[in-house]
C-alpha cells in the first residue's frame, strides 16, 4: 500500500484518523503505534514481522549501549553490533549479493522492505546518539517503535532524529486548523506523484525506449530534464503527503525540500534537496571527522565523500557514487571559482547544467549507458532533433509547462507571498476548492489502477 | 497565520474529509457488481483471508484490487481520466492510441518466443499426423494495428504484423497451405474492413479474405451482390472500448450477411468440455443487449460448435480458431454439409475424445497474429 492509492485515501486514511480523535487523548500514541503497525501489516504481514523485529534488536543495543555507558570502550561494543547490524540489513535487502540473507530471514520471494533506506539510517543515528549521551537511552519502547515504524514517514517521509521526533510527539496539537494544512499538503503531494511525477515518467520512458546510440541530441536532453523534474516530484510528492498525514495527526514534521530546482547556486541546491539526508550524513559522518582532521584539503576530501554517499545511498551502485562524487566536486570548485556575485540567470544556468550531468548518472542502469547517453546529449549519435522530439514536445508541452512552473518558488510566491493583501485573500479563499478539485483529479488518475506506485528509486 | 487562513484551512479540512468520507461510505456500502459492462469484464472478488497470502502481501494486494475494481462510479472515474490524460500526455490510454479516427492497440505483445514457436510445432505436427486424412490451411490475421498502423505516432511502427506473419508461414511445413490476408486487407484498407473499436475485422473484412479462402479449399466464392446485408447493430464498441473507454471514434456497425439461395443451416450445437450438448444459433442476437455485442456471431465461445447445412455434398470442414473466426464462418457454411469450430482456449481435453478428426477432409487453422503468442494447442 502506499499514500497515493485508493485503499490509502479511501480506506486507511478516514479509519485511521476516526479511530485517532475517538481515543482519549493519553492513548494516542498507542492508536499510533497500532495504526501503524496495521499500515506495514497492509504492505504484508511478513513485513510487519520484519520490521518489528528490526525495532526490537536496534532498542535493544540502544539499552545496552545505555547500561555500558559509564565504559565508553565497553558501551562501543554493542554500538559496533548494532551498526554493522544495520548496515547489513540495508546493503542486503537493497543489493542482490546477499542471497543468503534472505533466505536466513525466510523472506517471500521479492520482498522489497519498503523504505529501509529511511528507518536504517533512522537506527543508525539513534544509536550514535545514545552512545554519545545526546539523548537519554531509557526511552520508551513504544515511542522507539513509533519513531521505526511511523507510517506518515515510512515511504520515503522525512528523515529525522529520534531527538527531534520525540520533541514533535511532545509537542502534539490536534485541532480542526492543523488537519485542514495537513489535508492541503497531503493533495499537493499527491498531485506532484500522480499528475506530475507520473506523467514525466511516462515521457522518460518514451525517450528511453529508443536505442541509446540512436537519440537525437535534443531528444536526450528532453529525457532526462523529464527524469530529473520526476525524481523531485516523486521525492517531494511521496514527502508532502507523508507530512501531510503526520500534520492530520497534529504533528509537525520538518521539509525536505524546498524547491531546489530553481537555484542560483549548486550550494543552494544542495542545501534545498532532502536536506534531512544531508544533514544525517554531515552529523554523524562528515563532522565527526573534520574535527578529527586539521589540513583544509583533507576535509575538502572528506567533504566530497560524504557527497559520494549520499550518491551511493540513492543507487547503492557505481553509478550513484560518480554523481555524488560529481556534486561534490563542484560543490568545492564553485567555493573557490565563484565570485561573491554572480548574474541570476548565469547562476540558475550552471547549477542546473551540473544537476543535470548527476541525473544522467543517477538515471543509467550502468556507467558505460550513462557515458553513450552523455554523448547523446552532445550530440554524438549525428542528430540535434528528429520527428520524435516534436512529437514528444507537442503531446507533453501541457505537463512540461505546468510542471516545471510549479517545480519553482515562483509557484509558492504567487501563493503565499503576493505583495498585494487582495491577492492574498483570494488565493486564501480559493484554496479549499482548489485543494477538493486537485484530490478529484487525482482519484480519477489513479482510478484505473487503484494506485499510483511507480517509486522510480527504491529507496 | 492570520486569520482569514486559519478559518479557510478549517473549511479545507471539512471539505476533503467529506468528500473523502463520501466517496468511502458509498463506495463500502454501494451495490457490488460482479461484471463490469463498460470494461466487460469480471470484477475482483473479496479475497477470503488466508495466513501464507497475508504473510507474503498477496492478499493486500487483493484487497488493493478489490477496492479499486468496487470504487463509486469506477467507469465515470475511468473516462474523465483518460480523458485528461489525453490532454496533458500523449493520446495514449492504457496503451492504446486514441484518435477521433480509431482507437489502435500500441501495446507490443510479450513476443513469447516459446509460446508461438511451440504452436507452430503444433501445427506442423497436426498436419503431419493427419497428413493422409486432410489438408491443412493456414490463415494468420494481422490486428487493425498491423494495417493501420501508419497513422501511429513515429515510434510505434516497432511492431510489425506483416512480419510476424511472413515469419509463421515460413516455420510452417509446405504441406500447410497459408493463405495471405494480410495483403488483401492492406489493399483494401480504405474499405470498412476493420472495427474502428476493436482490434478485429469487421464482416466486410472477413469477406474480402473469404472470397481467396474458399478458392483454395476449392470452392467458388459467392459474390458480394448476391448478398443482402442487414445492420444489426451502430453502437459496437470493442476491446479497445473497453480499455480507454472513450468515445471519440463513432461507434461500429455489426453486419449480417443473408445469402437467400445458399444452404440453410440445420443444426448448430454447442458442445461443452463435460459432453454436454445444447442449441446454439450463427447469429444469437441476445447477445446484443451485452457487454460483448461481437459475441452475437456464433453466440457465447464453447469449446466446440457444430453446424449442419442442407448442403448435400457431404464435405466436412475442421475450423481451428480464435475469436477472428466468428464472424467469417458464417461465410463458409453454404458450400459444407458440416463444419466444426474449435476454440482451442475453452477446450480442456484432447480434441479427439470429442470427434473423429479424421473425418474431416480439409483443416483451417485461423488465428490473429498476435494471438499466437497464447497456446493454442490442443
Amino acid at each position: 500500500m502506499v499514500y497515493s492509492s485508493l485503499m490509502f485515501i479511501y480506506g486507511f486514511l478516514p479509519v485511521a484518523l476516526l479511530l485517532y480523535y475517538l481515543t482519549p487523548k493519553r492513548f494516542r500514541e498507542y492508536v499510533m503505534l497500532f495504526e501503524s503497525m496495521a499500515f506495514c501489516c497492509f504492505i504484508s504481514l511478513y513485513f510487519l514481522l520484519f520490521i518489528a523485529a528490526y525495532s526490537i534488536v536496534n532498542y535493544l543495543f540502544g539499552q545496552m549501549i545505555g547500561k555500558l555507558k559509564k565504559n565508553e570502550k565497553l558501551a562501543a561494543i554493542p554500538l559496533t553490533i548494532g551498526i554493522i547490524f544495520d548496515l547489513i540489513m540495508i546493503f542486503g535487502f537493497r543489493t542482490k549479493y546477499f542471497v543468503w540473507l534472505h533466505d536466513m530471514l525466510h523472506a517471500p520471494e521479492g520482498f522489497y522492505p519498503i523504505g529501509i533506506s529511511f528507518f536504517t539510517l533512522s537506527a543508525i543515528g539513534t544509536l550514535i546518539d545514545t552512545y554519545k549521551g545526546r539523548i537519554k537511552a531509557d526511552m520508551s519502547f513504544v515511542r522507539y517503535s513509533l519513531y521505526i515504524m511511523f507510517f506518515p514517514r515510512i515511504i520515503m517521509g522525512p528523515l529525522l532524529r529520534y531527538g527531534v521526533f520525540a520533541k514533535v510527539l511532545d509537542s502534539r496539537r490536534e485541532n480542526l486548523t492543523n488537519i485542514g494544512i495537513g489535508m492541503s499538503l497531503f493533495i499537493k503531494g499527491l498531485a506532484k506523484k500522480v499528475i506530475a511525477a507520473d506523467n514525466l515518467y511516462m515521457l522518460y520512458s518514451a525517450v528511453r525506449s529508443s536505442d541509446v546510440s540512436t537519440i537525437s541530441a535534443a531528444n536526450a536532453w528532453l529525457g532526462i530534464t523529464a527524469y530529473l523534474f520526476c525524481l523531485y516530484f516523486n521525492l517531494s510528492g511521496f514527502a508532502d503527503m507523508g507530512t501531510g498525514i503526520a500534520y492530520c495527526f497534529g504533528l509537525k514534521l520538518p521539509q525536505s525540500f524546498n524547491y531546489p530546482l530553481l537555484s542560483t547556486r549548486i550550494k543552494y541546491f544542495a542545501a534545498r534537496w532532502q536536506s534531512q539526508v544531508i544533514q544525517w550524513l554531515r552529523r554523524y559522518i562528515t563532522k565527526p571527522l573534520y574535527s578529527a582532521c586539521t589540513k583544509k584539503w583533507i576535509r575538502e576530501i572528506v567533504f566530497v565523500g560524504g557527497w559520494t554517499l549520499f550518491g551511493f545511498w540513492y543507487t547503492v551502485s557505481l553509478n550513484g557514487v560518480i554523481c555524488g562524487l560529481i556534486m561534490g566536486i563542484a560543490l568545492i570548485i564553485e567555493n573557490y571559482v565563484l565570485p561573491e556575485k554572480v548574474m541570476k540567470f548565469t547562476g540558475i544556468i550552471y547549477t542546473f547544467l551540473v544537476v543535470i550531468l548527476c541525473t544522467v548518472f543517477l538515471s543509467g542502469d550502468s556507467l558505460a549507458f550513462s557515458v553513450k547517453y552523455l554523448l547523446a546529449m552532445l550530440g554524438g549519435n549525428g542528430m540535434i532533433a528528429d520527428a520524435k522530439f516534436f512529437y514528444l514536445v507537442k503531446s507533453y508541452i501541457v505537463l512540461i509547462l505546468i510542471t516545471m512552473y510549479a517545480s519553482t518558488s515562483l509557484f509558492r510566491n504567487m501563493m503565499i507571498r503576493s505583495g498585494k493583501a487582495k491577492i492574498r485573500s483570494i488565493i486564501a479563499v480559493a484554496s479549499p476548492l482548489i485543494a477538493v478539485a486537485t484530490l478529484i483529479i487525482c482519484t480519477a488518475l489513479i482510478s484505473y489502477s487503484g494506485s499510483s506506485d511507480m517509486l522510480l528509486i527504491y529507496l | 497565520m492570520n486569520k482569514l487562513n486559519r478559518t479557510m484551512s478549517i473549511i479545507t479540512a471539512v471539505l476533503s474529509l467529506t468528500v473523502i468520507s463520501s466517496l468511502s461510505l458509498m463506495s463500502f456500502f454501494g451495490k457490488k457488481v460482479q461484471w463490469s459492462f463498460e470494461e466487460n469484464r469480471q470484477l475482483a472478488a473479496l479475497p477470503e483471508p488466508s495466513f501464507k497470502e497475508m504473510y507474503n502481501g498477496e492478499w493486500s494486494e487483493k484487497n488493493d484490487r478489490y477496492v479499486t475494481d468496487h470504487f463509486v462510479g469506477r467507469s465515470k472515474w475511468i473516462y474523465a481520466s483518460n480523458r485528461m490524460q489525453e490532454e496533458m500526455t500523449e493520446s495514449i490510454v492504457n496503451g492504446v492510441y486514441v484518435s477521433s479516427e480509431r482507437l489502435l492497440d500500441t501495446v507490443i505483445p510479450e513476443q513469447d518466443k516459446k509460446a508461438f514457436s511451440d504452436n507452430i510445432s503444433f501445427v506442423n505436427s497436426f498436419s503431419k499426423e493427419y497428413k493422409d486424412t486432410t489438408t491443412v490451411y493456414f490463415a494468420a490475421i494481422p490486428s487493425s494495428t498491423g494495417i493501420y498502423g501508419d497513422i501511429l505516432p513515429s515510434d510505434f511502427i516497432s511492431r510489425s504484423d506483416s512480419q510476424r506473419i511472413n515469419e509463421l508461414y515460413e516455420q510452417l511445413s509446405s504441406k500447410i497451405r497459408c493463405i495471405d490476408a494480410y495483403n488483401i486487407l492492406k489493399m483494401m484498407k480504405d474499405n470498412y474492413i476493420f472495427y474502428r473499436n476493436d482490434t478485429k475485422w469487421t464482416s466486410y473484412g472477413a469477406y474480402c479474405v473469404y472470397k481467396t479462402v474458399i478458392q483454395k479449399l476449392g470452392f467458388q466464392p459467392t459474390s458480394y451482390d448476391k448478398y443482402s446485408i442487414e445492420h444489426v447493430s451502430d453502437s459496437f464498441r470493442g476491446d479497445l472500448y473497453n480499455r480507454t473507454l472513450s468515445d471519440k471514434p463513432k461507434a461500429d456497425i455489426l453486419d449480417i450477411y443473408y445469402y437467400p439461395d445458399g444452404a440453410e443451416v440445420i443444426s448448430c450445437e454447442r458442445v461443452l468440455n463435460d459432453g454436454s450438448v445444447s442449441e446454439g444459433e450463427i447469429y444469437d442476437r441476445s447477445r446484443l443487449g451485452s457487454s460483448d455485442k461481437y459475441s452475437m456471431y456464433l453466440g457465447e465461445d464453447v469449446p466446440v460448435l457444430k453446424i449442419k447445412t442442407s448442403n448435400q455434398n457431404e464435405k466436412k470442414l475442421l475450423v481451428i480458431k480464435d475469436s477472428y473466426a466468428d464472424c467469417f464462418i458464417p461465410f463458409l457454411i453454404q458450400h459444407y454439409s458440416e463444419i466444426i469450430v474449435v476454440s482451442p482456449d475453452q477446450l480442456d481435453r484432447p480434441l479427439a475424445d470429442i470427434i473423429n478428426i479424421n473425418d474431416y477432409g480439409q483443416t483451417l487453422f485461423l488465428f490473429g497474429i498476435n494471438d499466437l503468442d497464447e497456446k493454442i494447442s490442443f
